[in-house]
């Protein structure tokens, strides 16, 4: 079976193509005030509107949400936690680069995730963030030195975390030590209630040869976005990495979608968010990319260039190919999300993987 | 004059009562014994309730028995305030979160964003309880080799980024800890209330580092005598900076009918006293544990040798984990010395009692309309009361 899961709009939400025009989620600036969003306390806020969309996810079928790093929208843990205490189905994956705290913390807060999900946490580790945004952290931490501090704050968090239950013990750690060029731990390692849960499956991307070799040394997923080339080739240089660190990493492909009952429909859509931007209509079309993919995602505010257009059948179609190739984690985006995310669970998701998406014995009809 | 009253939430799991030895059979603190509830054991099988589940019902009973708001602390054997947070923010109306966190292990700017976006999620109901982190193995075992008065050095730091960032304008620092350049909140986070800060610490360097930040100075219950001399060192160095600031009270409160019930409830926990237990927690360098340990006396010959001055008993920590003083009488007594802290300058509590549940619904009906200074208790303004016609 496949995994779809659906990336978050933590920046707000809306039909408009422009993300500043998107008047859901208060992320729209003055003076647009809409019924969604009523800053008041107590009244509705920008976290119903994101509360509403997880429901969507979660209802529609989706096997989970991505929350993620986003210096520009809502922070992702509280996202996160949120979205877990408001499902019981749907995998979290939170979003964060390392630098955010100490890598025993990040465990602390996702032991307390998993105990409460019941172990549906992800971790999606930003590594290779904006230049700007480090620089305004204070991250002096560049290049592949990020992917160093990174596989660093893997070891000291799955260090310190205990999948097997250990006993309470006061304060005492189980004998994890670390002293490193970025993290030191003495008598570290979770006991009692912090322990015996699952470390969250651990998310990678980047197509660098250091993003690729920290993905086959410590990565579970790591997720590819489109090229104009195709992921093949970029998924068999991680297998051959993977495979020679004794490992395997499953792959995934991030994919911003417009999929609509016909052709026309979708390309229809395209052409209308594409004049709300202001640009050429001509300049869309010449972004088309012939089977079925389409390079304009960029204008329309997503962080992948290139996505899926066209009838349902054609972009379950294209699914299907990324399937076939190996990709077993597919991470979507749409906005309006609340209704994509209804197209999505309704009319791609079962044509994509039939497998696991329609009932094994005969439907039962009235 | 009204005073903000907050709830504990036990984040450690709870008793069903203080009259059973230290087994936490809410949550799964303890793995799953006989009578364990969230979770609980239903046709042989464990259900799907967790801690969380619980702790969302003491945080709803609390708001629905007129506290404020929460206080979520935090241990290195706990659930963490901030997951625990904001899994519950949208379970409430009106209560605060008061979230218990060490500035050493989030970057400022990090905590700048969680906490605005927790603003959003809440409507503004966050506050913060900062603590600079107790010393010993635990600090190690979080990664945390910073020495005792540099812990508050850092925090004094963080706080200052963390305001630095809040407005939204670009913000540089370049410190012992931190650095940033043109660090900001972006334009949909920024413009959130600061949350008011709670700030604890009993050393020289905490109160020197609370009288730049606090907003209330945050203490453990001691002898009334001593808290107001430990206010009064906070309140001069704080004047010396300009500031003025409010002071608060961490209190267990056993409270019943009649003092005599009050103190027979301490007399049947006092059958499983665990001294080694709490001397356990006293360890690592933390300068308010050291001053409890003076109060305590060497011989102990029954638990009222612990009632160092009426209804102020100091055996807390001898029948269950966290601070050795506390409140034990009758409804009206706690409420008096309630009263009495109110004029010796404490403008906010933070109330505890186990099991939390109950006890807030208990402190909450019978306690607080008799001390009827809490914020949400006291009686409104002769004004307010206008029929408007």
């Amino acid at each position: 079976m496949t995994e779809f899961l659906w990336r978050l709009p933590t920046r707000g939400d809306g039909r408009r193509a422009l993300p500043e025009l998107r008047n859901r989620g208060g992320f729209a600036g003055p003076p647009p005030s809409t019924p969604a969003t009523d800053v008041r306390p107590g009244r509705y806020g920008p976290f119903d509107d994101l509360a509403q969309i997880v429901h969507a996810a979660e209802l529609a079928g989706l096997d989970g949400v991505l929350a993620p790093y986003d210096p520009l929208g809502e922070e992702s843990w509280i996202v996160a936690a949120g979205a877990l205490r408001a499902t019981r189905y749907a995998t979290v994956v939170v979003e964060f680069q390392p630098a955010f705290g100490t890598p025993v913390y990040a465990a602390k807060m996702s032991a307390t995730l998993q105990r409460l999900s019941r172990g549906r946490l992800a971790w999606r580790i930003a590594v290779d963030t904006d230049a700007a945004d480090a620089t305004a952290r204070g991250d002096g931490v560049t290049g592949d030195e990020r992917y160093a501090r990174a596989a660093e704050f893997l070891t000291v968090a799955r260090g310190a975390w205990n999948e097997n239950t250990v006993p309470g013990a006061g304060f005492a750690g189980t004998g994890f030590e670390f002293d490193g060029a970025y993290y030191d731990v003495i008598d570290g390692g979770f006991r009692g209630i912090l322990s015996g849960l699952p470390f969250p499956a651990v998310h990678l991307s980047g197509t660098s040869a250091a993003a690729l070799e920290l993905s086959a040394r410590h990565g579970d997923v790591h997720v590819f976005a489109e090229t104009p080339d195709g992921p093949a080739t970029a998924i068999a240089d991680l297998r051959a990495r993977a495979a020679a660190a004794g490992r395997r990493v499953r792959i995934g492909v991030e994919i911003p979608v417009i999929a609509r009952e016909s052709e026309d429909e979708a390309w229809a859509r395209v052409r209308r968010q594409w004049a709300e931007t202001g640009r050429a209509a001509d300049e869309a079309t010449a972004l088309n990319l012939g089977d079925g993919r389409w390079a304009g995602f960029g204008a329309f505010g997503y962080p992948q260039p290139i996505g899926l257009v066209g009838s349902y059948e054609q972009v379950a179609r294209q699914l299907s190919t990324y399937i076939a190739v190996g990709v077993d984690t597919v991470v979507l985006a749409g906005h309006p999300h609340i209704e994509e995310l209804h197209r999505a669970g309704e009319h791609l998701l079962h044509l994509a993987d039939p497998a696991g998406r329609t009932l094994a014995a005969q439907e039962v009809t009235a | 004059m009204t005073i903000d009253v907050y709830w504990r939430i036990g984040m450690e799991g709870d008793h069903a009562s203080l009259r059973t030895p230290r087994r936490y059979n809410r949550g799964h603190a303890n793995g799953y014994g006989p009578g364990n509830i969230a979770p609980a054991v239903r046709h042989g099988e464990l259900d799907d309730y967790g801690y969380i589940d619980h702790m969302a019902a003491v945080a709803r009973a609390s708001e629905s028995a007129g506290f404020l708001g929460g206080l979520l602390p935090s241990f290195p054997v706990t659930d963490d305030p901030w997951a625990v947070s904001a899994a519950l923010a949208r379970e409430t109306t009106t209560y605060r979160f008061m979230v218990a966190f060490q500035p050493g292990f989030l970057h400022p700017v990090q905590a700048a964003r969680m906490s605005a976006s927790l603003q959003r999620a809440t409507g503004g109901r966050l506050v913060y309880n900062i603590i600079s982190g107790g010393g010993g193995p635990a600090q190690l075992w979080w990664g945390d080799k910073v020495a005792h008065d540099d812990r508050y050095a850092r925090t004094s730091e963080f706080l200052d980024v963390l305001r630095g960032v809040w407005d939204g304008e670009p913000y540089d620092h370049d410190g012992r800890f931190f650095r940033t350049a043109g660090a900001a909140l972006p334009p949909g986070l920024a413009g959130q209330p600061f949350p008011e800060v709670y700030f604890s610490g009993s050393s020289g360097a905490a109160v020197q580092a609370a009288g730049r930040h606090a907003d209330y100075y945050l203490s453990w219950l001691e002898p009334f005598a001593d808290l107001r001399a430990k206010f009064e060192g906070v309140r001069a160095h704080a004047e010396k900076l300009g500031r003025v600031p409010k002071f608060a009270v961490r209190i267990d409160i056993v409270a019943r009918n009649t003092e005599e019930a009050a103190w027979a409830e301490i007399e049947r926990g006092w059958a499983f006293v665990d001294r080694a237990a709490a001397d356990r927690a006293a360890q690592g360098d933390s300068v308010g544990a050291a001053r409890i340990a003076g109060w305590v006396p060497e011989t102990i010959t029954g638990y009222r040798d612990l009632e160092v001055q009426p209804n102020v008993w100091c055996g807390f920590s001898l029948i269950r984990g966290g601070p050795a003083f506390g409140l034990v009488g009758s409804y009206e007594q706690v409420a008096e010395r309630l009263d009495q802290l109110v004029e010796l300058g404490v403008d906010a509590f933070i109330l505890a009692g186990n099991p939390h549940l109950e006890e807030a619904y208990r402190v909450g009906e019978e306690v607080l309309p008799r001390f009827g200074r809490s914020r949400l208790t006291a009686p409104a303004p002769a004004a307010s009361l206008t029929v408007v016609r």
